[in-house]
């Protein structure tokens, strides 16, 4: 809502300045969301007096001015056709610095010749001084106005202010509103200008004039007829006023309903009644499919859930919403019948949704509007009328009540109120915040006080709502802070955050990077996981775009668009991961919310690095490393690694990963029909892990294990097997042989060529290594234990010993 | 004073030790190789001299010539391996100390991240513990429950995300409150962080997927000074000692009084600039103390129990620390992005 400052200083004393006003609202809850200065007349610019006009006898457009400020007489070369002798005009004087407001920028007047004459000073347009749009010639002044009195005096600026207003406080969405609170604020006096109520000259019958049919919607509707107006433009004055918000004016009647609005926040409708069919009102629910058209040409086709104000036959506004095109006050009206009602703010909320219509009536009425200020402000507006519009009123005011609203007494009890604010404040002030606030106490004594709230403040119905008003006035700079303290604390059980800032912790230690993608994806996305289909996916029904229409159902999809982004822009060394929430609408496979981790592998290990290192790329083994690494780190120690077909992997290049015998994901190579798209020569590797899974595994706590006191020696073996002789196997076989003190089995070489080896086979190297807890050993019982595998290995694993 | 012998052993020692590891051609290491066990060399010499040694003395003086002999043996193994695997200074005799090192460098987390990991360890040294709740909620927990009028504008579908089952995408946190007091009695002191959705038109700060953090505290006697001494140690904690927090009275369904908090601008220190729109203030987001009405609504006694909630926008203040411009590139993961924080 915008407020004027001038405006708002006819009704309390805010000589502390704009600044300080504006910040006094923003910390009493109406934040100020912008000031716009508009008017205000530069220094150095007075009431000249054209004394003489001549030709400028160079120029056929410029005439030659002998101007007086006041205290001396000046040439002044114009261009202006209106530059009379005898004029009164605004003159710049040599120092002054005018603004042009379109464009910005400023120029200082300084003495200059204009094709030969010299000129000093400029005589101005109201668009050169930014008071109008007129440029066809100089703004002619009140010929009574002294000569050299500063324009400033004459034009004082305006400030006007953008606030926002909470929802829960509609009495602010008024000048009259704001200045009560202000006054409480400021610790000043408020008051608006008296209004009487309007004594009718004539006593018309109105039995008939207004019909509520819906006293529920409509809980208060108030009429009065003026005669014999004169509908014309606004005076200044009232133009002005309306111009400080941004509101523009139309005609006297309108913008006295206007000016009403934002003087006192009532909203007001203003029919012009001969254009009444059976010159009365009735207000209803709209028929079925009855159609209306607006005052913005907008065509409406209404329901029985729209309150209408009708004539006798049909609708001639949307109630409280906005009038009809046909019914409103013209040029042309004589007759004026002045609306002043209240209604149900649900109902207007709900009709100015559905049907795309709001304005500043509804806003009003949609936040609830004070009871008692329909009567005064159709007192005010129909004041105003006869000022402005002259007519007669012609009957009394016809005011149909429904239920009128409630307001309860409120109990405070003080001590509640300090607690709650943290603010030791004294019963005394207490009280007299909220009688400042123009709010009834009774009932006071040493520990309570009973406050009643008047009928403007619809939003105080209990302790906790009086305790945010002493704490709003008395100022929450106020409050202090005090020492941090806990009296209690809930749990001390590990949450569910420390696990996965745990898991981000150790991903991040192996040297990945975390990403965070929107949970809300694309079909396209969402089932580029070849795990789902779409009847899995749980979908938004109303979706911002027909591109974000499902929730993700597996990080996978938004990964590989992160993948093929970073290629695309030159980013082809990737170590990524992202854990988060995904979702799937069928129970049959997961539940509706699980935790994933996806990791993504790819490009050169090391970069950095220079020399051979620097060319060496990712591979599988980096990842089933990685994921080694980090159930190590984790204390997971029953885990394998076991052959895999799933359609996310190149074929034969995918393993699930079992946790206590459980698959717990997928590592693997991503399968080509994916990467083939992205611009990249460099294989990618991709692992889905269940969070959950992961989490929930059975950590091992590390038991200690003696340092071992006595060297150890190591023997090495090598051979040649066939191609499907699996390291695994080779392991399991070599211990399996139980030798004696054989404390580790390492694997050092490993390749396969076809001259060197001949087809279908590979070499293998291990070094053993072998200790005894207890004392040296001899070569000799090492030799034994070493020949004997070897033994073994050729006999029963069928291998050939090198 | 030790044995003539130990010493010339010891001296040998450190003398081949550096050679060896300066040594760039095997020629260098067979050199050293036989100046030391050479046939002419320092042990065979001093095996000479064994025999002179005094009885009292043999002992060590033995066991100095054999772990000498050893320890040279292994020093002239650890040289031929070096110059085998091809490391070190081959063809230069100095390090270049500017080639870049070799330590695998750690890897990065999401500044959405880091900012929540800060603001739990913050929380959580003031007593919280972390609470969550599903992403997809009940109407009733992410309104109803909170005090939220049934025509309030929020619950509009033009603001929040529903499913055909009337559910929907949690708007805010603070469900995860209701979810919290729910199932347990009072006292409570919670922080919830989570993903949130609200169905904006993504800009430059606007995201339809954004983080919140909520707070909550529910005890005996806890007060609006209580709210405040929370949020300014965690704005000094996350921004440093010289931020001040303000409040401002605001209006929420769901707390009674209402506040919104700034924070002091951190980049102008409240003097005023650009960031702050020259005001010396940074709106960070939105608390109060808790409307009776939602302590009702999870049967707690308000008499008897008071406290405050608090919520605020990840992105915003890891866009504060990290002068981050646009919220899209949260969500970009360019990795020359993520690798900055």
């Amino acid at each position: 809502m915008n407020i004027s400052y001038n405006w708002l200083s006819q009704y309390v004393d805010i000589s502390c300045g704009v600044e300080t006003l504006a910040a006094k609202l923003t910390m009493a809850g109406i934040e100020v969301e912008a000031i716009e200065r508009s008017g205000g007349i530069p220094e150095g610019i007075v009431v000249g007096e054209i004394l003489e006009r001549k030709q400028h006898p160079d120029a056929d457009k410029l005439s030659v001015c002998r101007v007086s400020n006041g205290k001396e007489e000046l040439q002044v070369v114009c261009g202006a056709p209106n530059c009379d002798a005898g004029s009164k005009v605004p003159l710049a004087t040599i120092g002054a610095t005018l603004t042009d407001k379109s464009s910005g920028e400023s120029f200082k007047i300084k003495k200059s010749k204009l094709r030969g004459v010299e000129s000093h000073g400029m005589l101005c347009s109201g668009r050169e001084l930014g008071l109008d749009d007129d440029h066809s010639g100089l703004l002619i002044l009140d010929s009574a106005l002294k000569t050299g009195t500063p324009l400033a005096e004459l034009f004082p600026g305006d400030t006007m202010f953008e606030l926002e207003v909470t929802p829960n406080r509609p009495d602010w969405l008024s000048h009259w509103g704001v200045a009560r609170d202000l006054a409480c604020l400021l610790d000043k006096d408020a008051a608006l200008p008296e209004i009487k109520t309007p004594v009718p000259a004539k006593n018309e019958d109105t039995a008939n004039l207004v019909t509520v049919l819906d006293q529920e919607l409509c809980p208060r509707y108030t009429a009065r007829v003026i005669r014999n107006v004169k509908v014309a433009e606004s005076p200044e004055w009232l133009k002005e006023r309306l111009l400080s918000i941004g509101l523009r004016p139309i005609n006297n009647v309108v913008d006295i309903t206007n000016f009403v609005l934002m003087e006192l926040g009532h909203p007001l409708h203003a029919f012009d009644l001969d254009k009444l069919s059976g010159k009365r009102i009735v207000v209803r629910r709209a028929a079925d499919g009855e159609k209306m058209t607006m005052l913005d040409d907008s065509k409406l086709a209404l329901k029985p859930n729209h309150l209408v104000i009708a004539d006798a036959e049909k609708p001639v506004a949307l109630a409280g919403i906005m009038g009809g095109l046909d019914s409103g006050v013209t040029d042309s009206t004589v007759n004026v019948l002045l609306e002043s009602a209240a209604f149900f703010t649900s109902n207007i909320r709900a009709s100015s949704r559905e049907l795309g219509i709001s304005s500043d009536s509804s806003h009003r009425f949609e936040r609830g509007i004070d009871w008692n200020m329909v009567e005064t402000a159709s007192d005010r507006a129909t004041s105003l009328i006869l000022e402005l519009a002259g007519g007669e009123l012609v009957n009394e005011l016809v005011d149909i009540q429904g239920r009128k609203p409630e307001f309860k007494p409120v109990v405070c009890r003080f001590e509640r109120i300090r607690k709650l604010t943290g603010v030791d404040l004294s019963n005394c002030r207490i009280v007299d915040i909220f009688k400042k606030l123009r709010l009834d106490v009774s009932g006071i004594d040493e520990i309570k006080c009973v406050v009643t709230p008047p009928s403007f403040r619809l939003d105080i119905e209990r302790e906790a709502d009086l305790a945010e008003e002493v704490a709003r006035i008395n100022g929450l700079d106020a409050v202090p802070v005090v020492p941090v303290t806990s009296k209690s604390v809930a749990s001390f059980s590990k949450d569910a955050y420390t696990g996965l800032q745990g898991l981000r912790d150790e991903l991040t230690a192996l040297g990945l990077y975390e990403c965070l993608h929107y949970s809300t994806v694309s079909d396209k996305s969402a089932l580029s996981d070849s795990r789902f289909v779409s009847e899995d996916v749980i979908r938004m029904d109303n979706p911002l775009s027909l591109d974000l229409v499902c929730l993700r159902p597996s990080l996978l999809g938004e990964m590989l668009a992160t993948v093929e982004r970073n290629i695309s822009r030159k980013n082809l060394d990737l170590q990524l991961f992202e854990i988060d929430n995904v979702f799937c609408g069928n129970p049959q496979k997961f539940p509706e919310e699980r935790l994933e981790c996806c990791i993504v592998l790819t490009g050169h290990k090391h970069p950095e690095r220079f020399s051979a290192e620097r060319g060496e790329l990712y591979d599988f083994y980096d990842l089933k490393g990685l994921t080694e690494a980090w159930f190590a780190a984790r204390g997971i120690e029953k885990f394998r690694f076991e052959k895999a077909e799933d359609d996310r992997f190149a074929p034969g290049r995918c393993a699930a990963v079992m946790i206590e015998g459980k698959c717990a994901g997928h590592i693997g190579e991503l399968n080509s029909r994916y990467s083939t798209k992205f611009r990249s020569v460099y294989p990618i590797f991709l692992g889905v892990f269940e969070t959950s899974a992961i989490l929930k595994a059975k950590l091992e706590s590390p038991l200690y294990s003696p340092l071992a006191m006595f060297p150890s020696t190591t023997r090495d073996v090598a051979f040649l097997a066939d191609q499907s002789l699996q390291h695994q196997a080779v392991v399991d076989f070599i211990r399996g042989a139980r030798l004696k003190n054989l404390e580790k089995v390492e694997l050092f070489d490993i390749f396969t060529d076809e001259k060197a080896v001949g087809a279908g086979k590979k070499s293998m190297a291990y070094t053993l290594t072998f200790r005894s807890s207890e004392r040296t050993l001899t070569d000799k019982e090492v030799n034994e234990a070493f020949d004997k595998l070897r033994e073994k290995l050729s006999a029963e694993l069928k291998v050939e010993l090198r | 004073m030790s044995n003539p012998i130990i010493q010339k052993i010891d001296s040998a020692l450190s003398d081949a030790g550096a050679k060896l590891l300066n040594a760039v051609t095997e020629a260098e290491i067979e050199e050293v190789r036989i100046e030391i066990l050479g046939r002419n060399g320092l042990f065979p010499a001093l095996s000479k001299e064994m025999g002179a040694v005094q009885p009292e003395d043999r002992k060590a003086v033995g066991q100095a010539f054999n772990t000498g002999r050893t320890r040279f043996q292994e020093l002239l193994d650890g040289a031929k391996q070096r110059l085998a695997a091809g490391s070190g200074a081959k063809s230069c005799d100095e390090l270049d100390l500017t080639l870049p090192g070799r330590l695998r460098k750690l890897g990065h987390k999401h500044p959405v991240t880091k900012v929540i990991d800060d603001s739990v360890a913050i929380f959580r040294r003031m007593g919280f513990i972390v609470a969550d709740g599903p992403e997809i909620e009940t109407v009733y927990h992410n309104f109803d429950a909170l005090n939220t009028p049934a025509d309030h504008p929020s619950r509009d579908p033009g603001d929040t995300f529903y499913f055909k089952d009337g559910r929907l995408l949690r708007t805010q946190t603070s469900p995860v409150q209701i979810r919290v007091m729910e199932s347990q009695e009072p006292p409570v002191r919670i922080v919830a962080p989570g993903r949130c959705f609200r169905r904006d038109t993504p800009d430059a700060t606007h995201s339809m997927n954004f983080h919140q953090i909520e707070g909550l505290y529910i005890d005996r006697d806890v007060s609006l000074a209580d709210l405040k001494s929370i949020l300014q140690a965690y704005a000094r904690e996350l921004f440093g000692p010289n931020v001040s927090i303000r409040l401002r009275p605001h209006f929420f369904p769901f707390t009674e009084p209402s506040v919104e908090y700034d924070f002091s601008c951190i980049m102008c220190g409240g003097k005023g600039c650009n960031v702050c729109k020259q005001s010396g203030w940074l709106e960070i987001a939105g608390a109060g103390m808790v409307d009776p009405n939602v302590l009702k609504a999870v049967g707690y006694d308000p008499e008897i129990w008071s406290g405050f909630a608090f919520g605020m926008g990840i992105e915003r203040i890891a866009m504060i620390r990290y002068r981050i411009n646009d919220i899209r590139l949260l969500y970009e993961n360019d990795t020359r992005f993520l690798e900055q924080f």
